[in-house]
């Protein structure tokens, strides 16, 4: 695959206000203080990691969001695609007219393409759609935005990746049982016991060309359907392993080339025992370094591959360690783990819906520009 | 090479239950799906017929105007109304993509799984997705697929093997004969 530069992006996560702020967060090892919903019927607390609250409504914060990844003169965006990826989309609003109107009646319903609409007219973006794929939303928007712009279709694409508080998502993994009764976000542990659901608005700017500060290179990447389940993949790792393989193939890297994999690490049992089988199929004994974000984003579902792909290129020299590495499925470090800044880095992505999804990407050292 | 293998478009009234639905899907599927919502129904229903002609590297762009209104309802209802934990057939239902893997799997497709809102540009927007993976050389197969429903609804199903630039579900399958069924 050609190499595609993520420009510019930008993040809004429970983390910190910013990317910047996140990544101080992230590396100064402190796991984020959540908030808490109550599960229905059960009356149980789960945690729920939050944006801090800034006052804006959803159109509000992404029209900040574009304008930080667009810069302060955006000029025209009529050579611009843009890429939604969220699985939440309206549901905020949808919810709110609900519980005021005392229940749903089919006019309700808003078109799926409404929220890139009115993106795509207020901003003159050259064309816009929704993608939503799950939990690999944001990883297929990277993906296919890349390969577009490799294939001259655009010359640049925006993907714009969010997920909002839901209590449809809330009480849906809760019903699932895939929600953390202890709050504590450890996957790989033996003993982990559930995903925390995060929020998150995240950014990036695509473009065949570098631009004057890339963030990163997306140099390939491989997305595909294991129909064995609905909610999991193949626990033998088997489907994983492929989907690994066709990214790095794509890319032209083999696996001794890779400096580090930043895995999905749901810390729900069937995810993590399937990625795990599938790292060890992939790399066998040589395992390269291995790291996790989701105990600080939370799991930010449409929105995990590109606020987990933001995070991890801005903290390649200070990934921290987790405390329970000694105990993990995989070998994850208790110390905080350093790459290379041009380290080739392999980010894995999996979701509802058999979708599974695996980046090759590398952090753009200045050298590179 | 004829770009266009097949093509299927499915009529429905909006008084089609989904009772209906099933019992259309099993003229051509021997075990459908349990516990499946009206999109996925639908989604299958076009798809189906052309199960004969579909090879494993398929990959399946599919598109929708609205999400499964009932399966929305029960969900907020459920949750925002009468504050109770959601069925969770319906919460796995209510991921858009779950239309997109039911067709997979019932297909055997293999290869890439695609869903995006459908708007003005749908059938350009599938295309040019799928035209990727073709050109790629990753499928050797591109199943597009739009639904559609507002009181009546139509679900259309096209088969490609090479890249395509059509405006529109027309223009797409010229070439062939669709496949015209009416689900009830």
């Amino acid at each position: 695959m050609t190499p595609i530069y993520l420009q510019r992006g930008a993040l809004h996560s429970a983390l910190g206000a910013d990317l910047r702020a996140a990544s101080a967060a992230l590396q100064s090892g402190q796991l984020p203080v959540p908030d808490s919903f109550q599960l229905h019927e059960l009356r149980q607390p789960r945690p729920y990691l939050a944006v801090s609250r800034s006052g804006e409504g959803r159109q509000q914060r992404c029209d900040r969001l574009l304008g930080e990844t667009l810069g302060e003169q955006p000029g025209a965006l009529d050579d611009c695609l843009l890429i939604i990826a969220s699985t939440s989309l309206d549901i905020d609003d949808l919810e709110q007219l609900i519980a005021a109107e005392g229940g749903f009646r089919p006019e309700h319903s808003t078109p799926l393409d409404l929220l890139a609409e009115d993106l795509r007219q207020r901003w003159g973006f050259a064309d816009a759609f929704t993608l939503n794929t799950a939990c690999t939303s944001a990883a297929n928007g990277l993906l296919y935005g890349a390969r577009m712009l490799a294939a001259g279709l655009y010359q640049r694409v925006l993907v714009l990746a969010f997920e909002t508080p839901s209590a449809i998502a809330q009480q849906g993994f809760g019903a699932l049982d895939l929600t953390s009764p202890s709050g504590a976000y450890r996957p790989f542990h033996p003993e982990r016991d559930g995903l925390i659901l995060g929020e998150a608005y995240a950014a990036t700017l695509l473009s065949r060309e570098p631009g004057t500060a890339p963030l990163a290179k997306l140099l390939g990447g491989f997305s595909a359907c294991d129909t064995s389940n609905l909610t999991t993949t193949r626990e033998d790792g088997s489907h994983i392993d492929w989907v690994m393989r066709e990214a790095l193939r794509s890319a032209g890297v083999d696996t001794g080339q890779i400096g580090l994999v930043k895995l999905h690490g749901t810390a729900t049992g069937a995810n993590d025992r399937a990625e795990s089988n599938g790292v060890r199929l992939l790399f066998g004994d040589a395992l390269p370094p291995l790291c996790v974000l989701k105990p600080w984003l939370g799991h930010t579902l449409g929105a995990c591959g590109l606020s987990e792909t933001l995070l991890l290129m801005e903290n390649l020299a200070n990934l921290p360690g987790l405390d329970y590495a000694a105990e993990a499925l995989l070998p994850l470090s208790a110390e905080p783990t350093r790459v290379a800044a041009d380290s080739l880095l392999l980010a894995n992505f999996f979701g509802f819906g058999g979708n599974n999804a695996s980046l090759v990407l590398q952090r753009c050292a200045e050298s590179q520009v | 090479m004829k770009p266009v293998i097949a093509a299927c478009s499915v009529r429905g009234n909006a008084s089609c239950s989904d009772k209906d639905l099933k019992a259309a899907l099993g003229q051509w599927l021997d075990a459908p799906p349990r516990r499946i919502d009206r999109m996925i129904l639908q989604a299958l229903l076009c798809s189906a017929p052309l199960k004969a002609q579909v090879r494993s590297d398929c990959g399946l762009y599919l598109a929708s105007r609205h999400p499964a209104r009932a399966t929305m309802g029960a969900l907020l209802d459920a949750v925002c109304v009468h504050q109770r934990q959601p069925k969770p057939f319906e919460f796995v239902n209510s991921v858009s993509n779950a239309a997109g893997f039911h067709v997979a799997s019932q297909l055997g497709l293999e290869g890439p799984n695609l869903f995006i809102g459908a708007g003005a540009s749908v059938w350009k927007q599938l295309q040019m997705l799928a035209a990727l993976d073709l050109a790629d050389g990753a499928i050797s197969q591109a199943l597009l697929v739009v639904i559609d429903e507002n009181g009546d609804f139509q679900a259309q199903a096209v088969l490609v093997e090479a890249p395509t630039k059509a405006q529109d579900f027309t223009e797409l399958t010229a070439s062939v004969e669709v496949l015209h069924l009416q689900a009830c």
